[in-house]
């Protein structure tokens, strides 16, 4: 069952005297999202990653092109959709004199919740995202990190079907970083919210999505698993050797292997298929009389596959 | 969207309203300090000019209703400045929430706001300059009262429109927008003394009908017939208006970006 069926979406935005200057931003992307998955939109700066999640949560009407969110048309249909669905941006911004429960608490009230519930559930998403200490914290005196926190709790408020995050770790710790990533995780395993998440951590990407759309320039150049995109991208799988002697010249002319770096001591032979070039290269290298000292084989990184799409 | 609901997410903007009001020293200044000074200033003058407690009472009037409007408009237009200036005002209308909820609940805000102003100014103007704001009775005070509360709205939802028309760059029109109809409404002269032209605007504005007519009870006979009847009139006419631009400005920044732009 789809949460987000998105067909030939269109969006340009126009400046200046008369709109004359036009700025595409999205070009005919089309999207579908399965109920209960995690999705993530990738792409460099200006892709059109934050326009097309904002189409899709009904801050921006479409200029083209068809929009079901969990089966409400997003124009026409906006308003019963917006009770459905919440987001959390990796920038957020609240009322500045306004405290955590207070923030968290006016939300709840837009979304129908009052008195005992009310109360209840700003303890319960006050607990959830660490915030207990800060809960009567003026907003302006919070750090980044806490910031997201008030962010992530209040997009949690209305117990929504599909939660959209837009770069949710941006300016982390480290540690809040995993903390919240868990939470994410936690989330669809616990809730089964459908999660559309854009990111500019490729490792944070690979960890929580189930599927990865790649966009730039306003289309969607590659979709799929993040394996399926690694596979997609041909960039082959890394064999690392640790060799004595170190050098062996020959390695990068081998049958199968796409190119050779030394670094660090290691010899990384980039090949197409690590299963049947693995024991043809220790063969070789055994019959050459070189000592093998380590070997690791591992697949490209989602880093590599961005960079490489990004091209 | 139940009634429930609805008085809800009105409620929830009149606290957020007034908790943000009751932080900010800067709100002090608009609910005593220029109104006082405003009302001691105009009252000065009139003894200056050695005019007759009708004529003083007429003027004090005037600067009576500019606080209460300023006052009350600028908390309307709040619904939209307090998300602009926090820049959080993408979450805003990520919510379930209705132009009428924003403004509504300012609204209330602004009512109680510019009735503390009224009393304490009213009060002043008793102590000071023997300005008796009962003399016209209740039921004309209030019609007065209400009078000046709808133009303040309907103004301040004009002013919500603009912003989100212009985009911050139009704040400027919270502070100006309220001064350019509180002269054309004759706030501290009757109508009949502006320019043709100008006097025809003057009868196009509500505020213009309520002063007329609770100045009638201090001895200055009404210019207009029926001036209560036509300023609610009118009022209900511009508050639709209003609220209809409003929503089309809200709906076009949906549409340019602008929504977005102002959160960031």
């Amino acid at each position: 069952m789809l949460a987000i069926d998105a067909r030939d979406v269109e969006k340009t935005f126009r400046s200046g005297w008369f709109g004359r200057r036009e700025t595409p931003a999205l070009r005919g992307v089309s999207l579908t999202v399965e109920r209960g998955s995690i999705v993530g939109v990738l792409g460099p700066n200006g892709a059109g990653k934050t326009t097309l999640l904002s189409i899709l949560a009904t801050l921006l009407t479409p200029d083209r092109g068809r929009v079901l969110v969990l089966g409400h048309d997003v124009v026409r249909e906006a308003g019963a959709l917006r009770r459905r669905l919440n987001m959390a941006s990796g920038r957020p911004s609240f009322l500045w004199s306004l405290r955590v429960g207070e923030i968290i608490a006016f939300y709840g009230r837009l979304y129908g919740l009052s008195g005992a519930r009310l109360r209840r559930r700003v303890d319960t998403l006050i607990e959830l995202c660490e915030l207990g200490s800060y809960r009567r914290v003026p907003y302006s005196d919070l750090s980044t990190g806490l910031k997201q926190r008030v962010a992530l709790a209040k997009s949690l408020v209305n117990d929504p079907e599909l939660l959209f995050l837009d770069e949710p770790t941006l300016g982390l710790d480290p540690d809040v970083s995993v903390r919240v990533r868990e939470h994410i995780a936690r989330l669809r395993r616990e809730q089964g919210i459908t999660i559309v998440l854009t990111t500019h951590y490729m490792r944070e990407a690979d960890e929580l999505c189930d599927e990865i759309a790649f966009i730039k320039a306003g289309r969607i150049l590659s979709r799929g698993t993040p394996g399926e995109l690694k596979r997609q991208i041909r960039l082959g799988e890394v064999i690392a050797l640790r060799l004595d002697p170190p050098a062996v010249t020959w390695l990068a002319e081998a049958p199968g292997v796409l190119r050779c770096v030394e670094a660090d001591g290691w010899v990384e032979c980039t090949v197409d298929e690590a299963e049947k070039r693995l024991p043809e290269l220790l063969r070789a290298l055994h019959n050459d009389g070189v000592v093998i000292r380590n070997v690791q084989v591992r697949e490209p990184e989602l880093e590599e596959v961005f960079v490489e799409l990004a091209k | 969207m139940s009634w429930r609901n609805e008085l809800l997410a009105v409620w929830a903007v009149t606290l957020r309203n007034a908790l943000m009001g009751a932080r900010n020293v800067f709100f002090f200044f608009e609910l005593l300090f220029w109104p006082v000074v405003g009302v001691l200033s105009i009252g000065l003058m009139s003894r200056f000019l050695e005019l007759t407690p009708a004529q003083a009472s007429f003027v004090l009037v005037g600067t009576i209703a500019l606080s209460v409007i300023n006052v009350c408009q600028l908390e309307v237009a709040y619904a939209v400045l307090l998300d602009v200036w926090s820049k959080s005002l993408k979450h805003q209308f990520l919510a379930p929430i209705g132009i009428r909820h924003l403004t509504l609940g300012s609204w209330v805000v602004g009512m109680v706001r510019s009735s503390v102003v009224f009393l304490l100014l009213a009060a002043l103007g008793w102590w000071a300059f023997d300005f008796e704001v009962l003399r016209p009775g209740w039921l004309a005070l209030a019609t007065f009262l209400l009078g000046c509360f709808l133009t303040a709205w309907v103004v301040g939802v004009a002013v919500c429109a603009l912003i989100t028309l212009f985009g911050n760059r139009a704040e400027a029109f919270a502070w100006a927008t309220v001064n350019l109809v509180l002269v054309l409404a004759g706030i501290y002269y009757p109508v009949s003394v502006l320019p043709g032209w100008i006097a025809a605007i003057a009868r196009a504005i509500p505020l213009t009908y309520f002063l007329d007519a609770y100045r009638s009870y201090y001895g200055f006979p009404s210019e207009f017939a029926a001036p209560v009847a036509t300023g609610l009139a009118l009022s209900v006419l511009y508050g639709a208006l209003a609220h209809w631009a409003f929503l089309a400005a809200i709906q076009r920044a949906r549409r340019t970006g602008l929504l977005l732009k102002m959160s960031e």
